[in-house]
């Protein structure tokens, strides 16, 4: 770990700037890690997404436009300053990527979500003349929820590259526009132009988390080679430095974004102490919201205590061949698992021979990483529409036929595979005889085969689970759990079931999420704009606070990691009693809450960790005998059927009603800015089921 | 002569041992920044103020002996639920509570904040911990029912907005209320679970909002189930019917873990609308 860990600060740049390429200037000599990247959720999608956009926004009503980048012409000043003082403002004219180092919160919440999507935007937007996203008019009090647009609004240019915007705020894209530079998101020359970490904007001093990088437009571009053939007429230079390249070819490069600090109001998260470590920010408080980076840094695949016996990095799954390789059989625990084995890639040209070397300088072929970073994440938007406002030829996500290794060219194909090769479970530990009327006791262990706990990334939302269900050997159905129902939606205006299940989320909680309404005089917080849970009541199948509050084994087993409130006495609830009455607190309360900016605490301990396993046991009571002729049911037939399997979703249902309802006229904005609604989770929002399962039969004996 | 210069060496190696710790402690000091900052394993979570009450994997934490409350709690649920060690847990759950203890001054049920941000993120005493009580409380359930009871009250004190605590403290009377043998005794038993579970479906109550929002009129299925076995049990058949009847309602859209107590609910109903006496509500 500390080998590829860079120290030190970023070097100064010594060759001549670039302006920041569109992929399409390096397409003709990276034809393929191009195409490759075009399908990758980063690359373009994220920037138009509409769950993307509509998060961003809903965080933007709640903290009054503070989300917004600020540049070096803006004349805000800071509402608190870093003695936590009101009223002592000072200039806020640097934000999350623009500062040198952080002294006040506001500096790191400026830019907060588009600094990490698009970084290289924000920097631009140091020059007005090349400015993607305005600085808003007015923020905190002054904020005007009416007159924000989505982020994707600023992503779109004409034939001139001059930008243009939808007529409507949040409408579509207008006539003949093509996609920005912002809009294609992460794409070469973001990753390409990052030198080195940058300690001083990383919350720990360690170049982790939050775009703690320095990302400097040159024409020295860092590869992964150490000996770099020449480029053709000097469009670029390859950069030889081996510190530059070792840090792209390192972890710590992705997890310069792949770790997500929210720096909090006051305290930060109220039950985890955590303030930056920098010198000057030490006042700014931090959450951790996405963890995948320290999971991996505090992890099996960051040693050699692995079943692979080194080290394994991002890069040796996500831009690897990975899972499409050989595969290995490997002991976890009591576990004899095979998986795909991570860190093989595949030989082939690092650039289009014959167009891409000065001189025509003769290329061989070498082992090169592809450039899918696939995931978990499909587009939850419809190609007409992606294509509408990323380019004709943005890829279908079910696009058919495979690569030359072999890879499929469909997203969702690969993130499916991705997932079937990230967890196993088994039943083994259950028991083997069951008796009417007595507790049966099923187990499912359950291991993940990931480099970080499963699931990762956004994991307060990824949502894992274990179905699970018991029947007698004719079909008699004894216990369930990790079930869904087909159910209406009011709070979406489906008000009967549409015989889609995929929209569902599991029965241990029912929560509808408050998406805020419109008001006369805006005001930061809660009080107009929602994210308070309107409903919030437990299910049947209450697996999650059962076994991690109270140690019930009994219940859906969720690996996903949970956004918590905690709010303080004196504070509403945001629901009413049975008089109607709304609830204020006496006592300090915590409860689920489903979004990360109304959110003061985080549990991401409930996804399951890499290379442990974890055994969950299921206490059933079977019916008794009177029961089932009560049922009119003769006698059960042995043996007991248990099936067991793992189903993913990348979103919870619920919460993308949540930001459905946020972000249509009902909202704060007071206008639909087109963005979710429940046709497009009915058609997109796909449940991901059995990627992993098990059996068991279980004999049923007389008492 | 000999003895006495391995003496001085002994006292000088002790002199430099201790200064190599307060060294290194206040090198560990300066760049933890100052007194109390967080330890630097990002996995142990440091109160701010109130405790981290989940589980976190117990071989992050890094804890060789646990010292105070939080350390107990999460190795009592190492124990409980990855070792299956129910008396360590419980020597855990004790000892945790031990140290974060009201009546010792150890831990404070919160009712108003201070005014300072410093005086709110140190909040001493410490708030009071609910997860090792609950945890306890679940495992003495059946063997100190009284005790878990008393537990689940302590929790309902710290967080009275928890949901399920005041269903279990029903399930605990219950149990209790089937061991007594007076019939007085077990009635008011009875009574006090039917109190504890209506205490848990006002928690969650079906408003006109919430029918609005959500389509469901009756929500919390395993109390109303509950709450049916216990009224039959108290001969309250009126009841009895009702619970039933709202357990209908509210796995209409949520169905249950147990199925087929869905149709086993209608033939209860049934059963119980056609036994005789004034109090069959016929």
């Amino acid at each position: 770990m500390q080998a590829q860990r860079p120290v030190g600060n970023p070097h100064q740049p010594s060759l001549r700037p670039q302006p920041y390429q569109r992929a399409e200037a390096c397409l003709p000599c990276h034809r393929r890690q191009v195409d490759e990247l075009r399908s990758s959720v980063k690359s373009g999608y994220r920037s138009v997404s509409s769950v993307f956009n509509a998060l961003e926004l809903s965080g933007n009503f709640l903290s009054g436009g503070r989300l917004r980048p600020v540049y070096g012409d803006s004349d805000k000043i800071t509402a608190i300053d870093v003695t936590g003082v009101a009223g002592q403002g000072k200039p806020l004219n640097t934000n999350m990527n623009s500062a040198d180092a952080f002294t006040h919160i506001n500096q790191v919440q400026a830019a907060f979500c588009i600094g990490c999507h698009a970084p290289h935007i924000v920097l631009m937007g140091e020059d007005p003349e090349q400015r993607e996203i305005p600085e808003l008019e007015g923020v905190g009090g002054k904020f005007r929820p009416d007159l924000i647009r989505p982020l994707r609004d600023y992503h779109f240019v004409d034939s001139s590259n001059r930008q243009i915007l939808p007529e409507k705020i949040g409408g579509p894209p207008p006539p003949g526009a093509r996609p920005s530079l912002g809009a294609q998101g992460i794409n070469c020359d973001v990753c390409h132009d990052i030198t080195a970490p940058d300690l001083d904007r990383s919350p720990n001093r360690d170049g982790l988390a939050n775009s703690s990088f320095e990302l400097i437009p040159t024409i020295s571009k860092i590869g992964p080679f150490l000996f770099p053939a020449p480029v053709k007429d000097n469009f670029h230079v390859a950069s030889r430095d081996p510190d530059q390249i070792g840090y792209l070819r390192s972890s710590d490069f992705c997890g310069s974004c792949h770790d997500v600090r929210v720096p909090g109001d006051g305290s930060g998260s109220l039950t985890h102490r955590e303030i930056s470590l920098n010198p000057e920010s030490r006042s700014v408080s931090l959450f951790r919201l996405e963890n995948l980076n320290t999971e991996w840094m505090t992890g099996p695949y960051n040693s050699t205590r692995n079943p692979f016996g080194r080290v394994i990095r991002c890069q040796d799954c996500h831009m690897s061949l990975f899972p499409y390789g050989q595969e290995s059989t490997y002991r976890v625990g009591e576990l004899e698992v095979t998986s795909p084995t991570p860190g093989q890639f595949p030989l082939n040209f690092a650039a289009v021979p014959g167009v891409s070397t000065d001189r025509n300088y003769p290329l061989q072929q070498r082992q090169v990483v592809t450039h899918y970073m696939t995931g978990v994440d499909v587009p939850i938007l419809r190609t007409d529409e992606l294509r509408a406002r990323l380019g004709q030829d943005y890829p279908d996500v079910d696009e058919p036929g495979t690569d030359e290794y072999g890879i499929p060219l469909s997203l969702a194909q690969r993130r499916e595979d991705l997932l079937k090769a990230a967890v196993r479970i088994d039943l083994d530990k259950s028991d083997r005889t069951a008796q009417l009327g007595r507790p049966l006791t099923v187990k499912v262990t359950a291991v993940a085969l990931t480099g970080h706990r499963f699931p990762a990334g956004f994991s307060q939302e990824r949502t894992a689970y274990v179905q699970l269900s018991i029947r007698d050997n004719r079909g008699f159905l004894l216990y369930q759990s990790g079930y869904v129902v087909d159910k209406p939606h009011p709070e979406v205006g489906e008000m009967a079931p549409d015989g889609n299940l995929d929209d569902e989320d599991p029965e241990h909680l029912h929560a509808v999420v408050d998406p805020g309404h419109p008001a006369a005089v805006y005001r930061v917080g809660q009080f107009t704009n929602g994210h308070r849970n309107q409903v919030f009541q437990s299910g049947p199948d209450n697996g999650p606070d059962a076994r991690i509050f109270f140690g019930r084994p009994s219940g859906l087993v969720l690996w996903r990691n949970e956004l918590t409130r905690v709010f303080l006495p004196g504070e509403s609830l945001g629901r009413f009693n049975e008089q109607g009455d709304p609830i204020r607190l006496t006592r300090p309360h915590m409860e689920e809450t489903f979004s990360a900016v109304l959110a003061n605490s985080v549990d991401n301990y409930r996804s399951l960790p890499p290379l442990r396993p974890r055994t969950y046991a299921y206490e059933v009571v079977l019916p008794t005998r009177e029961e089932l002729q009560l049922l009119g049911v003769e006698e059960l037939e042995s043996p007991l059927r248990v099936q067991a399997q793992v189903n993913f979703l990348h979103f919870p249902p619920l919460f993308l009603r949540f930001m459905a309802r946020t972000t249509s006229a009902e909202g704060p904005g007071g206008r639909d800015y087109h963005l979710i609604d429940e046709k497009l989770i009915d058609d997109l929002l796909v449940n991901v089921r059995a990627i992993a399962s098990a059996d068991l039969t279980i004999d049923l004996e007389a008492p | 002569m000999i003895r006495r210069e391995l003496q001085l060496l002994a006292i000088l190696g002790l002199l430099i041992a201790a200064l190599s710790l307060w060294i290194g402690y206040g090198e560990a000091w300066s760049q933890n920044g100052e007194a109390g900052a967080p330890k630097r394993n990002p996995n142990y979570l440091e109160r701010n103020p109130f405790y981290f009450e989940g589980k976190v994997d117990y071989e992050l934490l890094g804890i060789e002996q646990p010292v105070d409350a939080w350390e107990f709690m999460q190795r009592g649920i190492h124990r409980q639920d990855d070792l299956e060690d129910r008396e360590g847990a419980i020597q855990d759950y004790r000892a945790a509570i031990e140290r974060n203890n009201p009546e010792n001054g150890t831990c404070q049920i919160v009712k108003t904040l201070p005014s300072t941000t410093l005086e709110f993120q140190q909040l001493t005493p410490a708030p009071c911990l609910f997860t090792p009580r609950l945890r306890l409380g679940y495992l003495l359930l059946h063997e100190d029912t009284l005790q878990a009871i008393e537990l689940f009250r302590q929790v309902t004190d710290i967080d009275p907005q928890r949901l399920e605590v005041n269903a279990l403290i029903g399930e605990a009377y219950e149990l209790l209320g089937d061991q007594a043998s007076d019939p007085e005794d077990k009635e008011a038993l009875y009574l006090q679970a039917v109190g504890a579970l209506n205490a848990e479906l006002a928690l969650s109550p079906v408003t006109e909002l919430t029918r609005r929002l959500t389509g469901d009129e009756a929500n919390n299925a395993h109390a109303h189930w509950n709450l049916a076995r216990i009224q039959e049990k108290l001969n309250n058949l009126p009841e009895a019917l009702l619970a039933l009847d709202q357990y209908l309602k509210a796995t209409r859209w949520h169905s249950d873990v147990y199925p087929w107590r869905i149709p086993l609910a209608q033939r209860r109903m049934e059963r119980l609308r056609a036994r005789p006496g004034p109090s069959s509500g016929q």
